[in-house]
């Protein structure tokens, strides 16, 4: 048991670390490895949360794919840390630190104040359930996202046509 | 609680969601560059994500919506990232930077 508290506290801080990483970095590519770095302590906070298959497809989607597209476009738009400077002057760091840590204080105080029921019956939700639930009371937003991301690829194609078709 | 153990109370994985919200609301604002505010909305939605899983965790644990919702929500991160680098690439052919500041125009 203590064990196990030990690599959730280490999970918590590699997460954490990531998306301090992922805002505080001057370089958009290390940004981009902080980001890689909390997908990985999500997924392991899924499976911590007896959902294995969830944390596959974080690591699978969010891993595999958006970053490997963001990483294609930082190729693209070339180095930018050869740009003058990516940090802007420090009071616009202050004031995103006060509006962020005002967000986080507020919702602190409403998760603290509220009072969840938490049901003690085992939780037993396999990966069958979810497929059946997807495919038996779900299956018009399942259909619909399918949709969703066919109309964002055309529109891709169509965005990147287009502009070739300015010059 | 269900069970002993520190990874079974539910307020850590809301704070560590509530975590990436604050850095991803300050990313937004802070960084300059377009494609650094598209891995800031990436946090923001993980977090909303493991809210949801930890959520249909602990009040729900009967049913799969919470884990299938999830599900969902990587599906339109991607779609939503394949149009938003579009844009960007088309951007930065125009204009030769990505910088958000200094998007003044939207004419022609």
């Amino acid at each position: 048991m203590i064990f196990a508290d030990i690599i959730f506290i280490i999970i918590i801080l590699i997460t954490l670390a990531g998306a301090l990483m992922t805002v505080m970095y001057g370089s958009i590519i290390y940004a981009l490895i902080g980001l890689v770095t909390t997908m990985f302590g999500i997924a392991g906070l899924y499976i911590y949360l007896n959902a294995p298959f969830l944390a596959m497809m974080q690591i699978l989607i969010y891993v595999g794919a958006i970053t490997v597209l963001i990483a294609f476009v930082i190729m693209v738009i070339g180095p930018l840390h050869k740009k003058p400077k990516e940090w802007t002057y420090p009071l616009k760091l202050i004031i995103a630190a006060i509006v962020a840590l005002f967000s986080f204080f507020m919702f602190a105080k409403v998760v603290l104040k509220a009072k969840w029921t938490v049901l003690s019956t085992p939780f037993a939700v396999t990966t069958k359930d979810i497929g059946r639930l997807l495919f038996d009371r779900l299956t018009f937003p399942f259909e619909l996202i399918s949709l969703l991301i066919v109309v964002a690829i055309i529109g891709a194609v169509m965005l990147s046509l287009c502009s070739r078709g300015e010059k | 609680m269900t069970g002993m153990g520190l990874y079974n109370s539910l307020n850590i994985y809301l704070f560590v969601g509530l975590a990436l919200l604050a850095c991803g609301i300050l990313g937004v604002i802070y960084r300059r560059t377009l494609v650094s505010m598209l891995i800031s909305i990436e946090l923001i939605m993980n977090g909303a994500g493991l809210n949801l899983v930890a959520f249909n965790r602990f009040i729900a644990p009967d049913k799969a919506y919470g884990m299938t919702f999830t599900l969902f929500i990587m599906g339109i991160a991607a779609a939503e990232a394949a149009i938003a680098l579009a844009i960007i690439i088309l951007i930065f052919r125009k204009y030769r930077h990505v910088e958000g500041a200094q998007l003044k125009e939207m004419k022609d």
